[in-house]
């Protein structure tokens, strides 16, 4: 019996053998397949590596045939929450149209949002696979810089002269060691945005444009019935994005996020006065926390008018040709003049861009992805729809020119505009602020216990990341 | 070039089978040398070959994907291990951090602990009401067995949970709609539901007080006194009624414990409810005094099986929570505090502790449970 069984491992040892040899040799190309010479123009049939060019073929392999194509699936992580006309125009205009000049190339699209995304992301790089295309946020190439392929053999002024068309601010988003890590995808400048006809009804002339102001229409404009929200006067606080809102608050100040040795400033009286400021107006919404929120959105709130004013981008906003616009007035941000009379609105700018991962085995063909995408045509269709600018220069046609909100923000946004990025260790910061502003909203904790948790855990996370010594 | 994908799968899965048999062989072949330096006989060597050989796919599964994970992961919990990095010994710095700094983590101890004192109990007497419902045998048991158990077949999948995310909306959920809805019918119902939410506030206010060293909240409460006749539960939206919610999911998913309390109503032998009907005994004292004594073995069951699961509660609040981080900390269950170390922030050895941790608790909850059911749990009538 044993040695029956001997004999059965020794077949399979041998078919093992035999089988992976052959998968082997499959897997590595022929030079009749590669055409006998390097490649010099991208094929998707190759994508090698952008550090690791395709090995020599040996001179004896002349080629008999042209090259057959391999299906090669493109992965694209996209940042989307909603299905919308922006995946459709993505699936079913941009894939058929690449696929004329790529043929055998399918292009998968995963959307997350922005709560998924670091683990999303996260999980690729610690599994050396994913998508070979990442939607990043603006704050994100400090943590990925180095994880991210260098791109400047594909995009850089040589290869790709349609790169000088793109705003440099946006372009120094992506960039990381001297080299391009993507493509800047969309820009999309934060500004309040408030209901003029909503707030005449309740004698408000015109947006805040001071803390005073905005506390005094947050308590005016809120109308709460039978102990739940009916109208917000604001709708910000208890949101995802709060965390930047206070940034933004801070900056108006004419603070910053970093001391000269790399510590945290969220011991210093601009971000104290920022928080306080928005506690005070959460209060001015909800009395108290016993008041039930609006109910879940199905639209722009502005819109709707369940809420009165909005901080945002025109992404939350009504479609930029609603002619609702006739009612919604803009205000860059707010300003503490009374006690520092230097403030300025900050109207927080974020770039969202594509880069491409390390570990992606396609990445000459994501690189190719990208240039077809950032066309000025493809970039000015994207971002019509997604209620954002484009971030070069020569898609800054119609709709950006003709639509009022648009011709607005860019404004704000060439007056006020301050990049959002250098914002270190950005996920657990986003954490920490998250967790600690939200249990000072909701009366769990003082202002003093808040600030000290933020400088305290924030510091703890810089000194672990390296960023302090 | 097509065919190599294929070929590459077809050699993994020969290499993959070639392994089980010859791992399979190797174990038979070692077992079979033990058999005989102990001086079996060559039928009983044989023998010993046969079976070791046959039962080590499973034997090398487990060593391969159960303890040689088990042993890495208490390896890790000893280094700073954060992906990509290589795992750097920092002896037992996780396990104080964890014990002595991390807030966080104290804060995932104490809502974990809240739902087993909680939401356990709630679970289990409201499976044992339903359970004493349907064995009444009355027209439909069939349909309100299959609706009982229903949230159990359906999972608290994600799609549910979302469901419940709308339900749970403080202002137009259908929860509160219906609560304002009765209330306006019923004043009674309306008084009700306010000192529901006084309790349930109260206690939470006391709680988050416990996890902060600050009961500011719980003075508030006090001090606003009882609620007026508009309030309504602020659900997912306040820290103090995210553990409530999650309490409610649990009690509508206790169909499975409702399955065992009924199966053990069954066993109860009719005779006994007989006998004690002839002395005289009321309904009330034939369930305490026969009934309840008589599930406890049940009893015991769903206890020790649902405290595990509350210990390692992860889906209801990861979708619950996911959108509302104004409340999120009032969420943290130790598996979902784990898996954020894990795999948000790649803290894999931060993680691997948590997981001892918890297991450490597991173990000695459950323990503490089987030393004390001879106490209470009675397999005959005395």
């Amino acid at each position: 019996m044993v040695r029956r069984i001997v004999g059965v491992v020794l077949i399979f040892l041998l078919l093992g053998v035999l089988v992976a040899c052959a998968g082997q040799q499959a897997a590595t190309p022929t030079p009749a397949e590669t055409g006998g010479q390097q490649p010099e123009q991208p094929t998707p049939t190759t994508a090698p590596e952008p550090t690791q060019p395709p090995e020599e073929p040996t001179a004896t392999a002349a080629p008999t045939e042209p090259p057959k194509a391999e299906p090669v699936t493109l992965r694209v992580m996209v940042v989307d929450y909603i299905p919308d006309k922006t995946d459709t125009w993505l699936e079913q205009e941009v894939v058929p149209a690449f696929q004329k000049e790529y043929p055998n190339v399918n292009v998968e699209f995963t959307y997350v949002n922005w709560g998924t995304l670091d683990e999303t992301v996260q999980g690729y790089f610690a599994a050396g696979e994913g998508a070979d295309i990442l939607n990043l946020g603006s704050e994100y190439i400090a943590i990925y810089g180095d994880q991210l392929a260098p791109l400047n053999k594909y995009l850089g002024e040589e290869a790709w002269p349609d790169i000088k068309q793109f705003v440099p601010a946006t372009l120094d988003t992506v960039t990381w060691k001297g080299e391009l890590r993507g493509l800047p995808w969309l820009t999309a400048p934060r500004a309040y945005m408030c209901r003029v006809d909503l707030l005449q009804e309740v004698g408000i002339d015109k947006p805040p444009t001071t803390f005073a102001e905005a506390i005094e229409e947050a308590e005016k404009a809120t109308i709460i019935e039978d102990g739940a929200l009916k109208r917000a006067g604001i709708v910000t606080t208890g949101r995802l994005d709060d965390w930047q809102e206070y940034i933004a608050l801070i900056w108006s100040l004419g603070g910053e996020l970093y001391k000269d040795n790399g510590e945290p400033t969220f011991d210093s009286q601009e971000a104290r006065d920022a928080l306080q400021f928005m506690y005070d107006r959460r209060r001015a919404v909800y009395p108290d926390e016993t008041i039930a929120d609006l109910p879940p959105a199905s639209g722009s709130r502005l819109a709707d008018g369940t809420a009165v004013c909005i901080w945002g981008n025109l992404w939350g906003a009504p479609p930029v040709d609603d002619p609702i616009w006739e009612k919604i007035e803009f205000s860059p941000g707010l300003t503490y003049p009374e006690k520092y009379p230097d403030s300025m609105p900050v109207v927080q700018v974020f770039n969202d861009w594509l880069a491409v991962p390390a570990y992606s085995k396609n990445v000459e063909l994501a690189a190719e992805f990208l240039k077809f995408l950032g066309s000025a045509e493809n970039l000015n269709r994207y971002n019509k729809d997604f209620g954002s600018f484009p971030p070069r220069q020569d898609a800054w046609t119609g709709y950006v020119q003709e639509t009022r909100p648009m011709q607005i923000m860019s404004d704000l946004m060439n007056q006020y505009g301050k990049g959002f990025a250098d914002v270190r260790e950005s996920p657990k910061f986003r954490e920490i602020l998250q967790r600690e502003m939200s249990a000072y909203f909701t009366d769990l904790q003082d202002l003093d216990t808040t600030l000290e948790n933020i400088q305290r855990d924030y510091t703890q996370v810089l000194q672990d990341a390296g960023w302090i010594e | 070039m097509m065919w190599s994908s294929y070929l590459y799968t077809l050699a993994w899965a020969a290499i993959t089978v070639g392994f089980i048999v010859v791992s399979s062989a190797a174990v038979g072949l070692v077992a079979r040398l033990v058999a005989r330096m102990r001086g079996a006989t060559l039928r009983q060597q044989h023998d010993t070959f046969a079976g070791y050989a046959f039962a080590s796919p499973w034997i090398v599964g487990f060593l391969i994907f159960v303890l040689l994970p088990v042993l890495a992961s208490v390896y890790w919990s000893f280094t700073s291990y954060r992906l990509p990095n290589p795992p750097q010994w920092v002896g037992l710095q996780n396990y104080v951090r964890l014990l002595t700094e991390d807030r966080d983590f104290r804060a995932a101890l104490v809502n974990t602990f809240y739902l087993v004192v909680f939401g356990l109990p709630a679970q289990m007497v409201v499976a044992l009401m339903l359970a004493l419902l349907l064995n009444q045998h009355t027209r439909g048991e069939g349909f309100f067995r299959m609706a009982f158990y229903l949230p159990v077949i359906l999972g608290l999948n994600s799609a549910v949970l979302l469901a419940w995310v709308l339900m749970f909306n403080a202002n137009t959920g259908f929860v509160n709609v219906s609560l304002r809805a009765l209330g306006a019918k019923v004043p009674l119902v309306n008084w009700l539901v306010r000192a529901f939410i006084y309790v349930v506030e109260l206690t939470n206010a006391f709680f988050i007080g416990l996890q902060n060293g600050n009961y500011t909240l719980l003075q508030k409460i006090l001090a606003a006194g009882f609620p007026p006749p508009h309030r309504v539960p602020l659900w997912l939206q306040s820290p103090l009624w995210i553990k409530p919610s999650i309490i409610l999911l649990l009690v509508w998913s206790c169909g499975s414990m409702m399955l065992i309390y009924l199966a053990a109503l069954n066993g109860i032998p009719r005779e006994f409810y007989e006998a004690a009907a002839v002395d005289g005994a009321t309904k009330w004292q034939r369930f305490r005094h026969i009934t309840l004594p008589l599930l406890s073995p049940a009893t015991f069951y769903n206890l020790v099986v649902g405290m595990i699961a509350i210990l390692q509660l992860f889906e209801q609040p990861y979708v619950l929570l996911r959108d509302s981080p104004t409340v999120a900390r009032g969420g943290y269950t130790v598996v979902l505090y784990l898996w954020r170390a894990t795999f948000r922030f790649n803290e894999v050895g931060y993680g691997a502790a948590i997981s001892w941790i918890l297991t450490v608790i597991i173990l000695i909850m459950t323990l503490a449970q089987f030393k004390l059911q001879d106490r209470w749990v009675q397999y005959e009538l005395r």
